[in-house]
């Protein structure tokens, strides 16, 4: 299948130049553990406010996180008319955009693994017994992130006022995904077990991720290429 | 002609806002706790459904236009988006106004009106994504692009909060009780003038739009020569 | 009716009403810029085509 084998190539690309700079993956990270030690000092939440508040934290820096390197994702195609080259080439869009996402994903996801041992040292929130489902929320909401973040990347690019609009555009739309992670994330840290009530925004996020994703595949080859 | 029709079309709607404001101040009865002030809810419900409408109509439109590239669609999506967005913005100030009355404060997390807040964000995006392209043909297929998810999301989002508010219930504007049914009907009776006002402003701002396209067409000829 | 909150009644249906008007306001300014510009630029053509 030459659609997975493109886009692997192209997620494989995309790392493997972050990686030799690793400009995004800095800047990412180092806003986000800013962010996190500063409400530190600035809220100096209670074990109470702390458990309330944790998921809304956590998601909030890393949206703010996700939207450097989403930005950059296809801002850095820009160079030498990358991105013509890449339009022209037999890649299709979707496998392009696939493959961008998967690279998006790797690199968000590892800044949200460096962040969460730091908040659980610097809140003082015990979050290891509660890794794996915890792992799945990241997972999940990180790819909503990542899915809407990245189609408009690609519409974005050419703006003006590129780095104002991404974010303008992306965070009002990936607010139902923030919700259910946010949800998801307290009360998982808080100690309810995966049934229930969380559950049902397990679903919602589910939901989410699945609509978005076939409607950014539907509509990617249409922003790239017209 | 057409603006006879426009100017008739508002003069009708005007007359229908007076007819139902006489029905609305004299003939229906109070609410129980809220004292007059709950008879704005004639114009602030309907004025949401309308801003819903205009967002539909723009989804439509902007399919419309990515299958048949036609720029008048991206014209009409722009102009419903536009009139939507005005609706959308009387919905959330009369939420607020009847808000601080009834419960001292401006905003409370309230799921319809934060629902609404989101759409409006969501829509005003749209119109600054417009602003920040040039070209009239790459603006309409970016627009029709977030048009598209921008309504997929809306009723997602309506859900979503829905449920967050379940969780940490706010006042809420009216009981889950049911309405009298003379004051449904006069819901569905006031939608009928702004639905009008809607039509005008929305045919007035695809003219625009129209006259935008003729600017372009004549600065051309005016670079040709 | 109960005349509690009337007043306020009142106020919110001016507030709905004037966010209307302001639009249509907005959207006469434009028209009016819009038409100008065709003028100027009709002018300037058959200016240019005359000479």
């Amino acid at each position: 299948m030459s659609f997975f084998r493109h886009a692997f190539q192209i997620a494989a690309k995309d790392l493997r130049a972050e990686l030799r700079t690793k400009e995004a993956l800095n800047a990412s990270l180092s806003f986000a553990l800013v962010i996190l030690l500063l409400f530190s000092f600035a809220f100096d939440p209670t074990a109470e406010q702390t458990r309330e508040i944790s998921g809304g934290l956590l998601w909030l820096v890393f949206a703010f996180a996700g939207a450097l390197i989403l930005n950059r994702s296809f801002a850095r195609e820009l160079t030498n008319d990358c991105l013509d080259a890449l339009v022209a080439s037999p890649v299709s869009g979707a496998a392009l955009f696939t493959g961008k996402c998967l690279a998006n994903m790797a690199l968000l996801v590892a800044v949200e693994l460096i962040c969460l041992p730091v908040f659980g040292i610097f809140y003082n929130v015990r979050w290891v017994h509660r890794f794996w489902p915890l792992l799945l929320t990241l997972i999940l909401g990180t790819w909503g992130i990542t899915v809407v973040g990245t189609v408009f990347s690609a519409l974005t690019v050419n703006l003006r006022l590129r780095e104002l609009m991404l974010p303008t555009l992306v965070y009002p739309l990936l607010i139902p995904a923030l919700m259910a992670a946010i949800q998801l994330t307290t009360g998982l840290l808080a100690g309810q077990p995966l049934a229930a009530e969380l559950t049902n925004w397990l679903k919602l996020l589910i939901g989410f991720d699945i609509i978005f994703t076939a409607l950014a595949l539907g509509l990617v080859e249409t922003v790239l290429m017209g | 002609m057409k603006d006879k029709l426009l100017y008739a079309a508002c003069l009708l709607a005007a007359w229908l806002v007076l007819a139902n404001l006489s029905v609305i101040l004299l003939v229906l009865p109070d609410e129980a706790e809220q004292g007059a002030i709950y008879r704005i809810i004639f114009f602030h419900v309907p004025a949401a459904w309308s801003a819903f409408l205009g967002f539909l109509l723009a989804a439509l439109a902007s399919v419309a236009y990515l299958v048949k590239r036609n720029l008048w669609f991206d014209a009409l999506a722009v102009s419903v988006t536009e009139v939507g967005l005005v609706f959308s913005i009387v919905n959330l100030i009369t939420g607020m106004i009847w808000g601080r009355i009834i419960w001292g404060i401006w905003w409370t997390w309230d799921a319809r009106l934060t629902s609404m807040l989101v759409c409006a964000l969501l829509y005003a995006g749209y119109l600054m994504l417009r602003r920040a392209v040039e070209e009239p043909a790459q603006r309409a297929k970016f627009s029709a692009v977030f048009s598209i998810f921008a309504f997929i999301d809306v009723p997602i989002v309506w859900f979503s909060i829905q449920w967050w508010r379940t969780q940490h219930p706010q006042p809420v504007f009216r009981g889950g009780g049911s309405m009298d049914p003379a004051m449904y009907k006069m819901m569905f009776a006031n939608w009928v003038p702004l639905l009008l006002l809607f039509a005008v402003l929305s045919a007035v701002r695809l003219r625009q739009e129209r006259a935008r396209s003729e600017i372009d067409a004549l600065r051309r000829e005016a670079h040709a020569l | 009716m109960s005349s509690a909150n009337f007043t306020f009644l009142v106020y919110g249906l001016t507030v709905a009403w004037l966010i209307l008007f302001v639009y249509v306001a907005l959207l006469a300014g434009r028209d009016r810029r819009l038409r100008r510009e065709i003028e100027q630029l009709k002018q300037m053509l058959q200016q240019y085509k005359r000479s």
